[in-house]
């Protein structure tokens, strides 16, 4: 029991460290400005874009994709620095030796991230119904909810796996960028998966996000929460995998940089 | 005189060589100028597929100026302030070469650089997609296409001064970054924007690039219209320079005595 | 015509502390100093850090306004008349930054060269004798990213003699080097003297200064405290004996004793390892000993001597014992 308690204190306090040390350089105004001007901008764009292809008509289909999307931001942004920012901020060697429970400190990096990635997504859906005459009256706002925290936790989960590899790359903000556009192309956010051929449709399923946006669409139509329950199940899993993969990595990470004795030097 | 101007020229030139030697190291930028204007393209090619070969051009001019303005609100806007984080700047203040022919010539190589991502843009849709493309009045294009180089220029000399004195204004380049897209009509025509935001368009630099570029390599323009065009780029060009050199003298004058030329 | 001419230089830092309550902070860097180079002269600054040399070459250099006083460099004010003075000067901060980290050593330097209006031709010729000047004939095509510490510091110097300046400044060029490059560096420092060049130095080194210059300025809280050459200084000091004590953690207490003796002038405290190194400057000489072995009750000591001083003596006393 006192294990328990002592990894859940883990858990937490490293979570409000890692996002604290991460925003303490920002502004308030800066902080604002990515929050909610960013994935404004981005929302408008990409669903102008897609009306002057598809029509006005059409509008729905592009917001609620860019929407989901912003949940890609925290987890690949943010839950990547928390991890790779351990390695710039040189505490890496530190956290490597201390003896509390990896699994703890590892998903405590996400935990803020995605509480704050759900905010994102919800202002992000604020603006279409405002803006956009995004039309959520035949929603459940319970499956909403839960399709939008199940698609944050698999970005996050995602995430983690990139802040990984950011520990053994310098170019990482390449990686990042690339990732987060791929998102944008492949996921559905702004293309139907049907008009894809299938080859990058398989693509496109091995990702997160795709089923995330997938559900909150037919949600949005009025659909109940039991029939996308697969889809939610799926998405789920998608980011448990990613998350495992990059915990594997991590550890490896640590037995290696522990056997060659090369901490400082990733 | 002139061998003032041909010193400052080799200077311009040198300036954007090792601006180019740099870059292409530099994970980032080749990020913002060749990767996210490709990404950009290629959505826009699959969303736009509907409408047929001929919007393809529109796509591919479209997207290389996105290139074009995220390369100058992040990389020519920092070209002042990156010399200070690697320590440089004030090598390059106590030099005799005015700083502004320096940041000239960095503007300059990051211009052309992003010119590239059009052109791989261009080779993406012909290759892959299959598309033939063609320039609808190649002569006026390319006339369009340095006017619009020489604007977005002399932005860059306004941008970087600003930033360096003023460091929250940083914080606003991601902001700036896709409403210019929005506002300017890279992508989609500015019809489809509510009517309050055509002002705002008609004093962006980048609208009045757009609006010649797109008239003459898609067509649809008639030859007064892309005069104007080109005239109000030469106005923009003309009060940008007028104003950096105001804004460098006080950038100069205020790092000195804040002492903030050396890394912070 | 003097080279470089300094008349009550003064600069004052402004800093704002706290975020929700703001208070400005006034440090003054440099308070009124004045001094005089006169052409092909090797002068230094000297003093202990934090007294206001860097910050003094800084305005020298044009890289900073002054908040009061005036300075001329070959007749040309710093402040209004910048341009004609950054051409004939050249200038090194050192450390690891300044150079361009993803070029090679090469390329910096043509890029210098050209900011510098040294034409082409030139530059061709110029940049091989200089990189075998400093030494770096071998490596001048690598990346910079790739050299040691003393090899950027090489290449600061390779890159400030590109254009042929008449007057140079170098702020602290042999810090972080090892023994051997810093002892090269001063050959190359006294091999550019005689190419009748003016030289302006920076450091916190009493010997290198003594080695190398004609005239020495010692600064110490943005004061000058005194300007004369190495042979008048050490004058200062030759009514003075100094008695060295090896001491074995001396506690303040002690120290404070010690100060008090009415015929102690200065003390200094060096640490080396394990113990330290007391150096009392007195007028009594041997007579002292008694006394201040008295004063040093409990304190574990070692070796006691008495000797002449030196040069660097003669620093600690005008910094009044802070190296």
């Amino acid at each position: 029991m006192r294990r328990l308690a002592e990894n859940l204190r883990i858990f937490f306090q490293g979570a409000l460290l890692s996002y604290v040390a991460l925003f303490a350089w920002l502004r308030p105004v800066t902080y604002m400005a990515s929050k909610v001007i960013m994935p404004l901008n981005q929302l408008l764009f990409f669903t102008f874009l897609g009306i002057s292809a598809t029509g006005r008509d059409s509008a729905s289909f592009y917001v609620i994709g860019n929407a989901m999307q912003i949940a890609a931001i925290n987890g690949i942004y943010g839950v990547t620095f928390s991890v790779g920012g351990e390695r710039w901020a040189g505490t890496l060697p530190y956290l490597f030796g201390a003896p509390a429970n990896r699994m703890s400190v590892f998903l405590g990096r996400a935990f803020f991230h995605v509480l704050d990635g759900m905010l994102g997504v919800v202002l992000a859906f604020t603006w279409g119904v405002v803006l956009l005459s995004l039309d959520l009256a035949q929603s459940d706002p319970l499956a909403l909810g839960l399709t939008i925290l199940i698609t944050t936790l698999s970005t996050s989960g995602l995430g983690l796996l990139m802040g990984c590899l950011s520990l053994i790359t310098r170019n990482i903000m390449f990686v990042n960028n690339t990732v987060y556009f791929l998102l944008l192309v492949f996921s559905g956010a702004n293309i139907p998966l049907a008009s894809l051929p299938s080859g990058v449709r398989a693509f496109s399923m091995s990702l997160p996000l795709t089923r995330g946006i997938a559900a909150a669409r037919a949600i949005i139509a009025g659909k109940g929460l039991q029939e996308v329950v697969g889809l939610l199940m799926g998405e789920l899993a998608i980011g448990l995998c990613y998350a495992l993969v990059g915990y594997t990595l991590f550890r490896r990470f640590e037995f290696q940089a522990k056997r060659r004795g090369t901490l400082e030097v990733f | 005189m002139s061998r003032k101007w041909k010193v400052y020229l080799r200077a311009t030139l040198i300036a954007a060589e090792m601006t180019l030697r740099q870059n292409v190291m530099d994970g980032f930028i080749i990020f913002t100028v060749l990767i996210q204007p490709l990404l950009i393209a290629l959505l826009a090619l699959w969303m736009l597929k509907a409408e047929g070969g001929e919007q393809v051009i529109f796509i591919v001019v479209g997207s290389g100026m996105t290139g074009l303005w995220s390369s100058l609100l992040f990389i020519s806007g920092n070209s002042i302030t990156s010399e200070r984080w690697t320590g440089t700047l004030e090598m390059l203040v106590g030099q005799p070469t005015p700083v502004p022919v320096i940041v000239f010539g960095k503007n300059l190589a990051n211009v052309c650089q992003s010119l590239g991502s059009m052109v791989v843009a261009y080779l993406l849709s012909a290759v892959i997609f299959g598309y033939e493309l063609q320039i609808a009045q190649p002569l006026l294009f390319l006339i369009s296409l340095l006017l619009g180089i020489i604007a977005f220029v002399t932005f860059g000399l306004i941008i970087a001064p600003v930033f360096v004195m003023n460091p929250a204004v940083q914080g606003w380049q991601n902001a700036m970054e896709f409403p210019v897209y929005i506002l300017s009509g890279f992508l989609f025509p500015i019809a489809l924007l509510p009517d309050w935001t055509t002002p705002l368009s008609y004093i962006l630099a980048p609208y009045w690039a757009a609006r010649a570029l797109h008239g003459t390599s898609s067509g649809g323009a008639s030859f007064g219209e892309v005069l104007f065009s080109w005239a109000m780029l030469l106005l923009f060009s003309a009060f940008y320079a007028g104003i950096s050199a105001f804004l460098f003298r006080k950038m100069l004058h205020k790092t000195r005595v804040d002492a903030t030329l050396g890394f912070q | 015509m003097n080279a470089i001419e300094v008349r009550d230089l003064r600069r004052v830092y402004r800093a704002t502390i706290g975020v929700v309550r703001r208070k400005i902070k006034e440090v003054v860097a440099v308070d009124g100093i004045r001094f005089d180079v006169r052409p092909g002269e090797l002068f230094g600054l000297l003093g202990p850090n934090g007294a206001g040399k860097t910050t003094t070459v800084k305005m020298l250099t044009t890289l900073l306004i002054p908040t009061g006083g005036t300075a001329r460099i070959l007749g040309h004010d710093v402040v209004k008349e910048a341009s004609a003075i950054r051409p004939r000067i050249g200038f090194i901060f050192g450390g690891e930054r300044g150079l361009y980290w993803r070029l090679s050593g090469v390329d910096n330097l043509r890029y210098f060269a050209s900011l510098y209006h040294v034409d082409p031709d030139t530059t061709r010729k110029r940049i091989p004798y200089l990189l075998d000047l400093v030494g770096l004939a071998d490596r001048g095509q690598e990346k910079v990213e790739g050299y040691s510490r003393g090899m950027k510091q090489r290449l600061h110097i390779a890159r400030t003699l590109l254009h042929d300046p008449e007057v140079l400044f170098l702020d602290e060029p042999t810090m972080g080097l090892d023994p051997v490059g810093a002892r090269e560096l001063r050959q190359v420092i006294r091999n550019l003297q005689s190419e009748a060049k003016t030289i302006l130095l920076t450091t916190h080194y009493m010997f290198e200064a003594d080695a190398l210059c004609d005239r020495i300025a010692v600064i110490n809280h943005g004061r000058l405290v005194a300007l004369d050459t190495p042979v008048a200084l050490k004058k200062l000091v030759s009514d003075l004996s100094v008695i060295e004590i090896e001491v074995f953690g001396i506690q303040e207490q002690a120290l404070e004793r010690v100060r008090s003796l009415d015929f102690v002038d200065t003390v200094a405290v060096e640490d080396l390892d394990q113990k330290q190194s007391l150096r009392v400057h007195s007028a009594a000489g041997s007579e002292a000993i008694p006394p201040l072995l008295e004063a040093l009750d409990g304190v574990r000591m070692g070796k006691v001597v008495v000797r002449e001083p030196t040069l660097e003596d003669a620093y600690v006393r005008l910094v009044g014992g802070n190296v």
